[in-house]
């Protein structure tokens, strides 16, 4: 039960910081938005319905805007040297991950909202009748992202190139998320079956599952002093 | 020194596999019968499939080097993973460079999205990523741990990669080496294969003992370097 107060204890200290602040999830907030604007002005609508990209330009906006907010999970403890402090502390290292990897996912989650709900405004996208296969879909994509990018957040802001080395790092691991959350997407946007969707599903679970259990076990290796 | 020795089997394997490449040369150009449906543009599969077969084999030694590495912190762990990576990359650009040429004149297109090609271009970049790490850090034994972490996940994930861009349509040629119900490939082809196979192993092989043996002498002197400004300032 320690284990899990730990990773609640930092989860919700990374959460209040970001409630108090709003400097992430501002950011996002605007980007996604503004991202909706310019991919209507990116496709010839006489040309293709937007309706048919539609899951293509949501995963792919979920996933620049989540870079753009995760990529700085650990900048403003790096920034002070905090982060010395809080390795210091005798909590395990896996549970730190752990912790930080929840507070991401609500974090993403909250944009993820946003970005369904401008999009279908945008685009007046209709997102089929199985809300909680779309729920689970999501859940399952955004959880394996946020796994892959912590781990490799804390590697970057360790580096002398700090942010600019995220989507180098990432983008090649991140295509089971993007083949997969695409399909199921667009498979339950078009209404066609839920035996279509499952497998899809069932690997977003394996990537997820992938993504967290890596980066708990090589945390340590890349925070360590 | 231990080093000469690996130094020397390193030239000899590579010598070995400087013949075999003229060997192979000749067998493709002149023995190996010519492909029914894929026509003479097929003779390129016996320098791309060894070289693909040779990348994966290399990015798993990778892995596994710097798996054992981050347990046990010993540097000749990462010296081979280090040698291994760029004896990887040369074949996974070889990979990359041949295919491409195939698909012009097979398929009409230097590109399609085929999922064989695409892992390829996916794991050349996770071994681009990979040297990024290692010497985008001030401190060199954290760049080490950094590529060791991102050899790891690489080798992860290139299954569940590999499951992904296949499950969607390809237009790459089945396969007729690794199949559930056998051989499918005449056998001269398989032997012109089964030699461009143990040329590319020699090559790499060769590859990693020279260049983990020049990794090793760069840390010795490093480190005498570092010793003789310690003994200076003291």
């Amino acid at each position: 039960m320690d284990y899990l107060r730990v990773i609640w204890t930092v989860a919700r200290k990374d959460l209040l910081i970001e409630m108090r602040t709003r400097e992430r999830i501002a950011a996002m907030g605007a980007f996604v938005v503004l991202v909706g604007v310019l991919f209507n002005y990116s496709i010839d609508t006489a040309i293709v319905r937007p309706q048919e990209i539609a899951p293509g330009i949501i995963w792919m906006t979920i996933i620049l805007g989540g870079l753009l907010g995760i990529g700085r999970t650990f900048h403003l403890e790096e920034e002070d040297g905090a982060f010395s402090g809080v390795l210091q502390t005798p909590i395990p290292l896996d549970a730190l991950y752990l912790g930080k990897t929840a507070a991401n996912l609500v974090i993403l989650s909250l944009v993820t909202v946003l970005i369904f709900l401008v999009f279908g405004v945008f685009f007046g996208l209709s997102f089929g009748s199985h809300p909680f296969v779309l729920l689970a879909v999501v859940f399952h994509a955004l959880l394996g992202f946020v796994g892959l990018t912590t781990l490799f957040s804390a590697m970057s802001a360790r580096t002398t190139m700090g942010e600019s080395l995220l989507p180098v790092l990432v983008f090649p691991l991140l295509v089971p998320m993007v083949i997969f959350g695409v399909s199921a997407t667009s498979r339950l946007f078009a209404g066609r079956p839920l035996s279509e969707v499952a497998g899809s599903v069932r690997m977003l679970g394996a990537f997820a599952i992938l993504s967290v259990g890596a980066g708990a076990m090589l945390f340590r290796h890349v925070v360590e002093e | 020194m231990p080093e000469n020795r690996l130094q020397r089997t390193g030239i000899a394997l590579a010598a070995l596999g400087t013949l075999g490449a003229v060997l192979l040369l000749w067998m493709v150009f002149f023995w190996v019968p010519t492909e029914r449906t894929l026509g003479i543009a097929q003779r390129i599969f016996y320098v791309h499939v060894p070289s693909a077969w040779i990348a994966f084999f290399a990015f798993g030694i990778v892995a596994l080097c710097s798996g054992v590495y981050l347990w046990l912190r010993d540097e000749r762990l990462d010296m081979a993973a280090l040698a291994a990576a760029e004896g990887g990359m040369v074949f996974c650009t070889i990979m990359l460079l041949t295919g491409p040429l195939w698909a012009r004149v097979s398929w009409g297109t230097w590109w399609t999205w085929e999922p064989r090609l695409v892992l390829t271009l996916l794991l050349w970049f996770v071994y681009f990523s990979y040297f990024l790490v290692r010497n985008a850090t001030e401190n060199p034994d954290q760049g080490k741990r950094f590529a060791a972490v991102v050899g790891i996940v690489g080798v992860l994930d290139i299954p569940l990669i590999h499951v992904s861009v296949t499950w969607m349509r390809s237009l790459h040629p089945q396969p007729v080496v690794l199949r559930p119900d056998g051989l499918s490939l005449d056998p001269d082809m398989f032997i012109t294969l089964m030699v461009g196979l143990a040329t590319a192993t020699m090559l790499f092989l060769g590859l990693f003992l020279m260049r983990y043996t020049v990794e090793c002498l760069k840390r010795e002197v490093d480190q005498r370097r570092t010793g003789s400004r310690a003994a200076q300032g003291a």
